[in-house]
Order: structure tokens, then sequence, then C-alpha cells
């Protein structure tokens, strides 16, 4: 019994000069950290915290943040490395992109630094990609569904890396290059599937555009997948389309989805069952 | 780390390479480096320990020759204990390869040693000490074979390494005594009460119903892992746009490293020194004591606009530190760090290829080259985060790969596994390295008319005892495998352990068998995951005395390797001795380690001390009672491990006891033999065996006859740090103990003994 008596003792003792301690050997800095909302705030101050070593308060307004530390268990880098890694761009580090990416909407601050450099750094690809479609689109005999195809298949890239943001933006384009379709360049049984499809597309791809939820994203995706089938069935495409079938997707109902190449890439669970599926159709 | 708190360090430094300089200036094909090996201290982690820096520097100074030189380096021991030098990946006379007791004697304390070789062959490899422990602690070093007309690229050598603030020695010993300190460092105890949290509760029972302990992908927990000697830095020399050649050794003692880049896509041009067809990926994982080349391109900025650093990141593969290198100059952009593994999904995976005799199952899969990774099932980037049981249920659909898809199976209802459930090239967007991709750049077929060895290898070991060996036998327990010069020695090598074993042949390179056909690597080191065979071949075309040794440095201490040994060798002039130098290489792995416990208890003392190696077990426990009514007893068993997983020990033993009962009182066992334990000083003999759960059942017959069975059950984990201790006996003797660890060598115990009643106390550890 005495020895319990003492380990309480000692237990007590301790968690007596735990609650005392503070930070030492003090220093002080303010950095610029990137974020945009409260949410940013709390997700920064968390980062920089760790007790009785580090700690930050941030300022909406000025986006300066006043960071204490002990200069003896860290440094500033240290810390702004922290923050950098739960996603917020500073003076010294800017973050991982799926960083960033987690987080929430109110927070996505604009990435200022990072967009010189990806802008360059996607240049050459964008400029490939544009000189290939400039040659392709040239020919009088040019399909005239390909933008909408092409902009599907970067939706469904975007939802087989389950990015709810970047497959909202995907589609505002794919909406844009929906409406942009010249009906008269289309072969009259094209035309005909067109008008079909043509408001049900537009209505999928709004709804994706919309949110930013990938579940919903999908179950939108899902009815989009089967108009497009339509309508590139009716069109010989330039590229074979792939069309693929996943039979667990919307809870056991399946689900289909169009792609330009014959590798599974599942949009319907992303990283989860990337490879669940299976070719059904080549469309050449 | 600062060395700056070493007087004298520098100026040395600053005079060797004055040295240095001269000498290559006036001989220019005979490179000359001295080497002074020298105790130090360093400050990796806030504390002082010692380690020991060649000219002042850790890691060692980079060599660096050009194809056709003659290399000259004299190591000028000035430690108080022996050394050696082993240039990993060098064809190089066998009396220079630097294996103490094997191709030369030790170099003795303040002595100097000349290793005089010629450079015929151009690549990345790196040097190291072959001797005990030492590579753990700083004898490490790039060294760098240059073509005689290399690329022009700018290209920098990269050592990656660890370190950890305990003695390598103690490391070794924790290891052997299955001490579990290093895992609740690491938050790996895969305890019960975390089963329970996480929903495993079934996989911790059948783990242990298969006498398996916690799992982890490596052994040894690290304070710091270091590249070039720094757990950050910068090379802010390089502009946007530029390429770099990382030429990269894995010099770490026992850790493989995952390596990622910020800044896009990573082109592997080699391999062990060996060029191959460059190949684009995400991440690669670096072997122990292998090398890669590895091309990065910091991605253009705007004109005008600031350039940013791209972080070039190494992850222990346990992913719990890493090290940063951030190439370029200006902010930092970071990679994503890698997820914590999932463990308890490791688990489940290795129950299911564990077999109840201790052998691995592959169910028909055929691993090899790492191109199925089991542990990508703890992947939480491939294979999903961890979200409890609904993700786990789901599962990963038995066929992955769409194109084969057979139409009458749909995914969740065929039952079978299929290979590419581990390939995760498949099963995710990023690309990993593996030893399938490697293709030589150029024809490496061996001479077609020369007779063919084969030789069949099985990868052995036992995690709860930490011996490792090859078809069960350590280098002490087996002979010199005998090759010819003339012939091809082709190795066929299959992983029977729970571990994976990056093997490495001394002075060759061997052919990695990997459909590449002609073009198939070469390699001095291959990564074997545990249940792939991967086959391998070389020509024999050297003399002497070889090592094949898993690179691991505590798998290799503990005896896991082979000599490859050339008929009619001429003798090796710097073994004067040979029987005394293999005396001394077996003494390796027949070294014993020691463990000690006591509980000092309000109700008495008690405890074990025991001194065990490969395959003996000295063992003493005792209880010590704080009056005679409690009486006194000592225990001491000396046995033999029988069988590649070592569940069989008998022993004979020693009982001593001393007990003041009241008046003939006489105790009664099970079977009615009566004894009054009072005074007793007795031999037995028996058998200890562990049982499903790691329950130790024990048979003991003393010479006057009494008879005891016992069952135990130590250190279950039932939280991170809290362990549970079961005992029961025929003799009616019981005992329930809760423990728990505060720190390496400390804890608190709480237990109940029939004997000596209900005690708290303090446990020390050694």
């Amino acid at each position: 019994m005495k020895s319990i008596k003492i380990l309480m003792a000692v237990v007590l003792l301790l968690s007596a000069l735990l609650s005392k301690a503070e930070i030492k050997n003090v220093s002080t800095e303010n950095v610029k950290i990137s974020g945009s909302c409260a949410l940013c705030k709390e997700g920064i101050e968390t980062a920089a915290f760790d007790k009785n070593i580090s700690k930050a308060s941030w300022d909406r307004d000025t986006k300066m943040a006043l960071v204490t530390y002990d200069n003896k268990k860290t440094s500033i880098d240290a810390v702004l490395k922290k923050v950098a890694l739960a996603g917020y761009d500073n003076d010294s580090y800017l973050a991982p992109d799926d960083a960033y990416a987690k987080l929430a909407d109110c927070c996505k601050y604009d990435r200022a630094v990072k967009k010189e450099v990806m802008a360059e750094k996607k240049m050459p690809e964008h400029q490939h990609e544009a000189m290939a479609s400039a040659e392709k689109t040239t020919p009088a005999d040019a399909d005239p569904l390909k933008p909408v195809l092409d902009a599907y298949y970067a939706v469904k890239d975007a939802l087989v890396s389950s990015d709810g943001n970047t497959a909202s933006a995907k589609a505002t384009s794919l909406v844009k290059a929906i409406k942009a379709v010249k009906m008269d360049q289309l072969a009259s049984e094209q035309h005909m599937v067109w008008m079909k499809v043509m408001k049900d597309l537009d209505f999928d791809a709004d709804h994706i555009a919309e949110t930013k939820e990938v579940s919903h994203q999908r179950d939108h995706f899902s009815s989009l997948s089967d108009n497009m089938y339509k309508l590139i069935k009716s069109a010989k495409p330039s590229e074979p389309v792939y069309y693929q079938h996943c039979p667990m997707a919307k809870e056991g109902k399946g689900a289909n989805w169009l792609s330009q190449i014959p590798a599974i890439k599942n949009p319907y669970y992303g990283a989860q069952m990337l490879n669940c599926g299976k070719t059904t159709e080549t469309i050449k | 780390m600062d060395f700056s708190k070493i007087p004298g360090v520098n100026a040395i430094s600053t005079i060797i390479i004055f040295l240095l300089f001269s000498d290559t200036l006036y001989a220019q094909k005979i490179v000359r480096y001295d080497l002074y090996v020298k105790d130090t201290t360093v400050n990796f982690t806030g504390k002082l320990k010692r380690a020991i820096a060649v000219n002042g520097q850790i890691p060692m100074p980079t060599l660096t020759f050009t194809e056709g030189d003659t290399a000259e380096i004299y190591v000028h021991n000035e430690l108080n204990e022996e050394t050696s030098l082993h240039w990993h990946g060098l064809f190089l006379p066998n009396k220079y390869d630097g294996v103490p007791n094997l191709t030369q004697m030790p170099i003795k304390p303040h002595t100097t040693h000349l290793y005089r070789f010629a450079i015929i062959q151009n690549g990345t490899h790196w040097y190291h000490s072959h001797t005990g422990l030492q590579e753990q602690i700083g004898m490490y070093g790039s060294m760098i074979l240059n073509k005689k007309k290399e690329p022009v690229i700018p290209t920098v050598p990269i050592v990656l390494s660890e370190w950890t603030d305990i003695n390598p020695k103690n490391v070794h010993r924790m290891l052997h005594n299955a001490s579990d300190w290093f895992a609740i460092k690491k938050g790996t105890t895969q305890s019960y009460a975390e089963a329970i949290k996480q929903g495993y509760f079934k996989t911790k029972v059948a783990n242990e119903w298969k006498r398996m302990t916690a799992m982890d992908v490596s052994d040894v927990y690290y304070n710091k892992f270091l590249i070039n000697g720094k757990n950050e830095s910068q090379l802010s020399l390089f502009k946007p746009g530029e390429k770099v050649r990382l030429r990269i050794s894995n010099a770490g003692a026992s850790t493989y490293f995952w390596l990622t880049y910020a800044g896009g896509k990573m082109t592997v041009v080699a391999s062990d020194g060996n060029d191959i067809e460059p190949i684009k990926v995400d991440r690669l994982i670096i072997a122990v004591s292998e090398t890669y080349d590895v091309i990065l391109t910091i991605p253009q900025v705007k004109p005008g606009a600031k350039p940013t650093a791209y972080e070039f990141l190494v992850t222990s593969e346990d992913r719990t530190r890493s090290a940063s290198l951030y190439v370029g100059e200006g902010i930092k952009q970071l990679a994503s760090p890698l997820p914590k593994l999932k463990y308890f999904e490791g688990m489940k995976m290795m129950n299911g290829m564990m077999k109840m005799n201790g052998d691995l199952d592959d169910m028909g899969m055929n691993m090899s080259l790492n191109q199925m990774d089991m542990n990508l099932v703890m992947y939480p980037e491939i294979t999903g985060p961890l979200k409890g049981k609904k993700i786990k249920e789901m599962g990963i659909p038995a066929e992955m790969d769409g194109m084969k898809m057979d139409d009458k199976k749909k995914p969740m209802e065929s039952g079978h596994t299929d290979h590419n459930m581990y390939n995760s090239n498949v099963l995710s967007s990023i690309t990993t390295l593996n030893y399938a991709m490697l293709k030589s750049a150029v024809n490496t077929s061996l001479p077609k008319d020369a007779p063919v060895k084969e030789l069949r290898f099985v990868l052995t070991g036992n995690m709860n005892r930490y011996v490792w060996s090859i078809d069960n036998k350590v280098v002490s327990e087996s002979d010199k495998i005998l090759i010819k010069r003339g012939e091809n020695v082709r190795m066929v090598i299959y992983n029977n352990s729970m571990m994976r074993h990056p093997m490495h042949l001394h002075g060759h390179d061997f052919r990695v068998l990997n459909g590449q056909g002609e073009n198939a690597p070469l390699k001095n080191i291959i990564d074997i995951m545990p249940m792939e065979t991967d086959t391998l071949e070389f020509a024999a075309t050297e003399s002497g005395d070889w090592f094949f040794h898993c690179h691991i440095l505590y798998h290799m201490m503990s005896g896991m390797g082979r000599v490859f040994s050339y008929e009619n060798s001429p003798a090796n002039p710097e073994i004067p001795n040979p029987k005394l130098a293999q005396r001394k290489l077996f003494a390796d792995d027949r070294a014993f380690h020691f463990m000690a416990e006591n509980d000092i208890a309000t109700n008495g003392n008690d405890g074990e001390a025991m001194l065990q190696n490969t395959r003996w077990s000295i063992g003493t426990e005792w209880r010590l009672g704080y009056n005679e009514h409690h009486g006194y007893e000592v225990e001491t068993h000396i046995g033999r491990y029988i069988g590649k997983m070592q569940w069989l020990m008998p022993f004979i033993g020693f009982d001593w006891r001393y007990r003041k009962m009241g008046m003939d009182e006489v105790e009664t066992n099970l079977f009615g033999q009566r004894n009054t334990k009072d005074k007793r000083s007795i031999l037995s003999a028996g058998v200890n065996y562990t049982l499903p759960m790691l329950v130790s059942a024990q048979a003991e017959i003393f010479t006057d006859g009494i008879v005891r069975f016992q069952l135990e059950r130590m250190d279950i984990p039932v939280s991170k740090r809290l362990r549970m201790n079961l005992m029961i006996n025929t003799d009616k003797e019981y005992m329930a103990a809760i423990k728990y660890i505060f720190t390496r060598n400390a804890g608190v115990t709480a237990h109940y003994d029939s004997d000596m009643g209900f005690g708290v106390g303090l446990t020390l550890n050694y």
C-alpha cells in the first residue's frame, strides 16, 4: 500500500510540474502564412502547436503569424515545415499538393507562389497538347465531339483521383464544351442522338460542376457516362474509346464509364478500388 | 551535428585535403587517400554520443577514382579497437576485400594498413567497416568510380544512413533478447488494446495462435535519419530547369529507405554501379547497402519568377522519420510525407501467409523481384486510409487486371487471390520501381560453354529469438561453399523468413534473371522479400574467399551468411593463421547475449538472468522472500533450442530451495507426490515447448522422482506499455503479474504469487 501512495505522489508531482511548464528559451518571429478563413487559422495554429515547444497566432487579415518557440528545441523552419505539411504555404515552404487539396473549401487560399511555378511547369505539356489538338482539328473532317470527349475524360480522371475540386473545375469546362458543339457539323445519325442526350449531358455536367462532394459527383457521372456512351457509339471516334464497367459501383447496381485507355482506373472508387472493372466494349 | 565542438578536427581535415591534393598532383595514375579512423563525439539528438569519424567526418570522405586508376588507401587506425574497411561492390584482389578474419586480419589499434588495387570498373559504390558494429556509428562513405568519359551532368554523391542514441552493441543485445522497447518507441507494439480499438482483435489472436509477436518492417528504432550526415540540407547551387544526378548509396545498417521527389518523376539510370536503361518512377525503395543513380529535374519557373527548391524525401521503411534534401534554391516545395503503416493489416496478411509449422505459404503466387509487395496492404497511399473495418471488408477485388478478367467471375465472388493483388503498379497510379523493370544498358550474358553450378538457398529466421540463417545454419555451423574458377554459378534463393533480406555478394556482380534476357541487370545486392524466389548467376572468375551475406548488420552479425571459396586458391598472405582467423570469424555468431530482470517488490525479490546464443540458453530464475516462511528458491536451466523455429528446448537443470514452513507441513502436487520443499537441492531434466498463443509448456523431472508440468505465458501485450504474465504448474503454484514499462530499463509490476502473496514493486531489466 505504501508503495502505491508513493507512486501516486510521484504522479501528482509530475503532473504539477508538467502543467506549470511553459515555453523556455523563447524566440518570436513574424512570418507570412497563406490562408483564408477562420478554419485556416485553426489549422495553422494547431499545426504550429507543440506543447511547451512552439505555438503560433495567425491573423486572417494580414496573413501574418506570430510564432513563439523554444530555440533550443526547435527552429522557425521546423515549425513552418509542419504548417506547410498541414497545407499552408509560407515564407519557407510550399505545402505538398495533396495536403493543400485536403483543406476545407473555405480554406483554399490563392497559391500565388505556387502558380508561377506550376503554370510554367505545366506549360510544355499544354503547348504540346495544344499543338497536338491543333494538328488534329485543322483538317476539315475533324471530330466535332472531340472537345466534349476530352473534357469528359478530364472529369473522369479527376474522379479517379477522388479529387472533387478538380472534377468540379473540369465539369465546368465540359459544360462549355457541350455548349460549343456546332450541331451542323454533326452527321445526321449523330445529330439525332445529340438532340436526345444534350440536355441530360448538360444537366449532369452542371451538377458535377456545382458540388465538390465526390460521391454526389459520381452519381451524376454515372448517368453522364451512359449518355456519353450513346453519343460516342453513334460517332466514329478518331481514337478508340473503351467502354468499361464496374459491377460494384452504386452499391452493387454497377456503373459504366468511357476511357481513353484500356487499363482500368475506376472513377467510382478511386484509389480505394482503382482496378475494379473491365472493358465491355471497344468503340473504334 | 556539431563537429566544430571537437577541437582540432577541422585543422586535421584541412591538412589531409592538402596532402591529398599534393599527391594527386604528382601521380596521375595512382590515387592515394589517407584515412584516419578516430573516436569522436557527435550530437545528432541533443545528447553527446560516441561515434567513429574518419578524417574528422561522418560519413567518411567520398573517395573518387577514375576507371584505370590504381587506388592506394592507407587506413590509419587510431581507435583503441580493431577495424577494417570493405570496398562494397568493387572487383579487387581477394586480400584487399576487407573482411576481417576472412580476407585479412583485423587492422590492430594504432597501426596502418594499406589497400592497393586497380580500379577496373565504374559506377556508384561505397565503403564501410566490416568489423563488429562500427558501420552503425559512422564508418560508411561514398566511393565514386568515374568512367573515363562521364556524361556531362552535375552529380552529387549521396550517402543515406541512420543514427541511434543506443550503443549498437546494446541494440544487438536487445534484439536478441526480444526486447520490445523499439516497438514501444515506434508505436508498433500492436497490443490487444490497440487491436480491439481498431477492430482487429481476431487478427491479433490468430497472430499469437501462430506463435508470432508484433510484426514490423524493420527491427531497430532510430532517432535520426541522415543524408550525407545531415537530417536536412539544401543544394542551392542548382537552378530551375536543370538536371541533377544523385549517386545514392544506402549506408544504413538496417534501414530500407523510400525515395520520393516533390519535383515530379525521377529517372533511375543505374543500380549497384551498373548502367540501366533509364526508367521514370514516382518512387523507389533502396535496400540496405544498395546503390542507385537517379536523375532529378528541377521544374522550370516563369522568366523572372523566384526559383523553388524541391524536396528529395528519404523516408525509412517503417515511416517513423525521414530526412530531406532540398534540390535547388529558394522557397522549398515539400513532398507528401508517406502515411503511417497500417500494421494490423500487415499482421492479417502475415497470418494468412504463415503456416502452423512456421513455414510461409505464398498461395501459389510465385513471387519474385519485388514486383508484388505484400506490405502494400499496409500502405494507405495505395490501399486506402485506415477507417476501421469498412474498407477491409470491401477489400481489394480478387481480380485486379481489367483486361484479363473473365466474364464468368464477378470480382467479389471469385475467392482466389490473384497475383496482381499485391502489385502496386497495377493497383495505383504511383509507379514504384521493382527489379523486373531493370534492364541493363549492355548485354550481360555469361560465357555460353562454361559448366553451370547450381546452388539453392533458403533464407531462414526466427524473429522471436532473432536467429537469422541460411538453410537453418549460421556461418559458424556451415562449411565454405566451393566453387571453381571458369564455371557459371547460379543461385536460386528462396526467402522463408518473415523479414526481407538484402543479400550481398562480395567481389562479384551477379545477373538478376528478371525476364530481360541478354540485358539482365547486374547487381551485387538483391533484396529478397518474404516468400520471394530470385535466381541470380555470375561467372566465377576470381580466387580466394568471398563473403555472401545479408547486409542488415544485425542479421549478418547473427550469422546470416556463407563463404564462397574458390577451389585451389593460393594462400592469402594476409591470413597467416587460417585456423585462428576462422575461429575469430565464427566468434561473431557464436557470441552469447546477456539479459537480466529483477523485480524488487513488497513481498519479495524475484528475477531472472539469461545467457543465450544461436542454439544455447543458460537461464536462472530466483524468488527470494523477505523471511524464511516465504522461502528462497533458485532454478537454473541449461538448454539447447531445436529445429528451425526453436520452439523445442530440452534442458538440464538444478533446483535449490529453502523454506521454513510449519512443523511437518508438506505439499502435495497434482500427482499426489509429496514434498516438503523446506530444503531441496536437486538436479532435473526437462523440456520446454512453445505452444500456440506463445504459451511456454515445461515438463521437468527431478532426481527425487518428482515431476512438474508448468504453463507460462510472458509479456502479453495488453496495451502499448502494459504487459501481463501468467503461470500455473502442477505443484499448485500460480502467478499473475502486470507490468507497466516506464523506460528501457525500468517498470512497475504488480503481481500475485501463490507462495508470496500480493506485491507491488520496481522492475529493473537489462
